[in-house]
């Protein structure tokens, strides 16, 4: 049976100025459905772009990336857009919730996008609510929430409109000890009891340490590998 | 509907910029709407209302109604002609011939034939038999009354003339609603013309291929007499009339182009500035799955809130101003009530929402452009 991620040759370079980078070469990789992956590696590694890449945020400039049944490396920027609003979850480092917006109407956010009736996005917005526990604060701002509860908003935005795959840069980076350990815990939680595929980027050992398993990256190629 | 709702909270985000944004577009359309209510006040007034069967018959080289003086008794010459089906003399007085905002006009009509020369003649209040019965009685066109304050039973005094409020009157003609009509006789003796002298005929003709040769007819009939005559269809006396309003009137559209053209630029600045306040968050949207398009038209719907608003806000003062103030602008004895109608409003929101719609595409694009990447990483 094939991995969930096959990432094959994959590289990607960029030009700024006279200088061609290349932040990720020649990077080979599988994913199973259900993986909890931890990405580590000093800044500039290269573990950001895998991340945007598996994201469908960034393209590659040669080799394949398969992410289920589509070859995302040969989406175009549209087709891209319509694959991560079903597909894709994002977790960012600082949240980004949108200010305005109640916790219920930052998680609905997605769902705007489906044809779903208004019934069916509440029904669906409260379970994402209640499975990160914030089911009680779901008409506070994100100005009313503590950076634990923003996060936990940001990771039902994430799964609520239930894709495989979860992308999280640095999901405890902006947070403290106990916060980022019940961050981590209902990540854990999310690929253990939901099935979903966590790819994570992060530079705490603490955190990679409730991965599954965790690739280290240098000069955008593959280091080692440690298994949980 | 529901990226609606998104963009609406996303204009409350920035109240009072979107207020700003808003006075300035209304400001802008109050203007065009005002242009625009002057336009199609002056179209209506010249052009629609023109009956195709009608002759006007002025003394020759006469552009003013105070200088334009027939010998009544033509009117019984003219009858004769053939082709000609009834002949109403009239008397008009005005209190000024030059541009005003403030034009009275007194138009003295034998009561008899009053009917026939405003067909669709309404009475709104009062009764037209009172008129008939009193001399010094008065017909007043409904917007002549409401700019002057008059009801039934009032007595004005203008141009030199005193007369008593029988009727308030509605026409289909817009002239005849802001004018008095009082009887012919009492009108020449109280302008001091005289009687026997009346300022021009409307004649009637058969058919309207006979006003060309019945016009010549009249002219020539009274080409060698000591008051000469100029007749022309009523269409054309209007528009010739008229055409100095008309230039100066054609004039101001390019005010409401200048007007319509500032509202662009004011909406494509506050929509560019939205989108720039907001670069990392659409992509953010972008991220989580909202297409290029997507985000175009929660842009562009913005940008249209902000148009229609300031739109709504600009065509109802206009609405309001014109109606409250009834400013009638006249020239040669020709008058032009000045006033909104919802074909102007219409218009007025229509450019409103494609001013929005327009200001909306280049922030729109600009939004979406740039590598997802480096706006998260802005």
């Amino acid at each position: 049976m094939s991995a969930f991620i096959q990432i094959r040759d994959l590289a990607k370079s960029y030009t700024k100025g006279k200088v061609t980078i290349t932040p990720l070469e020649g990077l080979t990789l599988d994913v199973e459905k259900g993986d909890f992956l931890a990405l580590m590696g000093p800044s500039g590694s290269g573990k950001t772009t895998l991340l945007n890449l598996v994201a469908g945020i960034d393209t590659p400039t040669s080799g394949t990336l398969q992410i289920g049944d589509h070859d995302v490396a040969k989406l175009s920027r549209a087709q891209l857009a319509k694959w991560r609003s079903k597909h894709v979850g994002y977790i960012f480092q600082l949240y980004h919730l949108v200010p305005i917006l109640s916790a219920f109407e930052n998680v609905e956010l997605p769902l705007l996008l489906s044809k779903m009736s208004k019934a069916e996005r509440r029904e669906k917005v409260n379970s994402a609510l209640e499975l990160v526990g914030l089911a009680d604060r779901a008409h506070h701002r994100p100005t009313e929430l503590s950076g634990g509860q923003e996060q936990r908003v940001a990771i039902a935005r994430a799964i609520v409109h239930n894709p495989e795959l979860l992308v999280a840069d640095e999901p405890t980076g902006d947070l403290d000890r106990e916060s980022a350990d019940s961050i981590l815990a209902l990540l854990s939680s999310l690929a253990d009891d939901h099935g979903k595929t966590i790819v994570m980027v992060t530079h705490d050992p603490k955190a990679a340490a409730a991965a599954k398993r965790t690739l280290h990256l240098e000069k955008g190629q593959l280091v080692t590998a440690t298994a949980v | 509907m529901k990226l609606l709702a998104l963009a609406i909270k996303n204009i409350t985000r920035h109240r009072l910029r979107s207020l700003l944004t808003i006075l300035g577009v209304a400001a802008g359309m109050f203007l065009f709407s005002a242009v625009e209510t002057m336009q199609h006040s002056l179209e209506t007034s010249t052009q629609s209302k023109a009956n195709e069967t009608t002759l006007v018959v002025y003394r020759e080289n006469r552009f003013c109604p105070s200088t334009s003086r027939l010998p009544e008794h033509y009117g019984s010459t003219i009858e004769r002609i053939p082709g000609v089906k009834e002949v109403i003399p009239i008397q008009i007085a005005v209190n000024n011939c030059g541009a005003s905002l403030d034009v009275i006009t007194f138009r003295g009509v034998p009561a008899e034939t009053l009917k026939s020369y405003t067909a669709d003649l309404e009475v709104l209040s009062g009764s037209f038999d009172a008129f008939a019965k009193r001399t010094d009685g008065a017909l007043v066109g409904e917007h002549f009354a409401q700019r002057r304050g008059l009801k039934v039973g009032d007595t004005f005094e203008a141009v030199g003339v005193k007369v008593h409020v029988n009727g308030i009157i509605h026409s289909g003609s817009p002239q005849d609603n802001n004018v008095a009509y009082v009887h012919l006789p009492f009108l020449q003796q109280a302008s001091r013309i005289g009687l026997g002298v009346v300022t021009q005929f409307n004649v009637k003709v058969e058919s309207a291929d006979q006003l060309e040769s019945v016009a010549k007819a009249i002219d020539e009939t009274f080409q060698s007499d000591q008051q000469p005559t100029r007749t022309r269809p009523e269409q054309a006396f209007f528009a010739e009339t008229a055409k100095q309003m008309i230039e100066l009137i054609g004039f101001t559209r390019w005010l409401g182009i200048g007007a319509v053209v500032a509202v662009l630029a004011l909406l494509a600045n506050a929509v560019l500035l939205v989108v720039r306040g907001r670069v990392k968050e659409t992509a953010i949207l972008q991220t989580l799955g909202f297409s290029r398009p997507a985000i175009g038209v929660l842009v562009a719907i913005e940008g249209i809130i902000l148009g229609l608003t300031g739109g709504l806000l600009g065509v109802i003062s206009s609405a309001l101003f014109f109606h409250f103030k009834s400013f009638t602008l006249g020239n040669e004895g020709l008058t032009l009530a000045l006033q909104a109608s919802p074909e102007v409003h219409l218009k007025g929101l229509i450019v409103a929402f494609l001013m929005g719609l327009i200001a909306s595409v280049f922030p729109a694009w600009k939004a979406t452009a740039r590598p997802l990447v480096n706006s998260l990483n802005s």
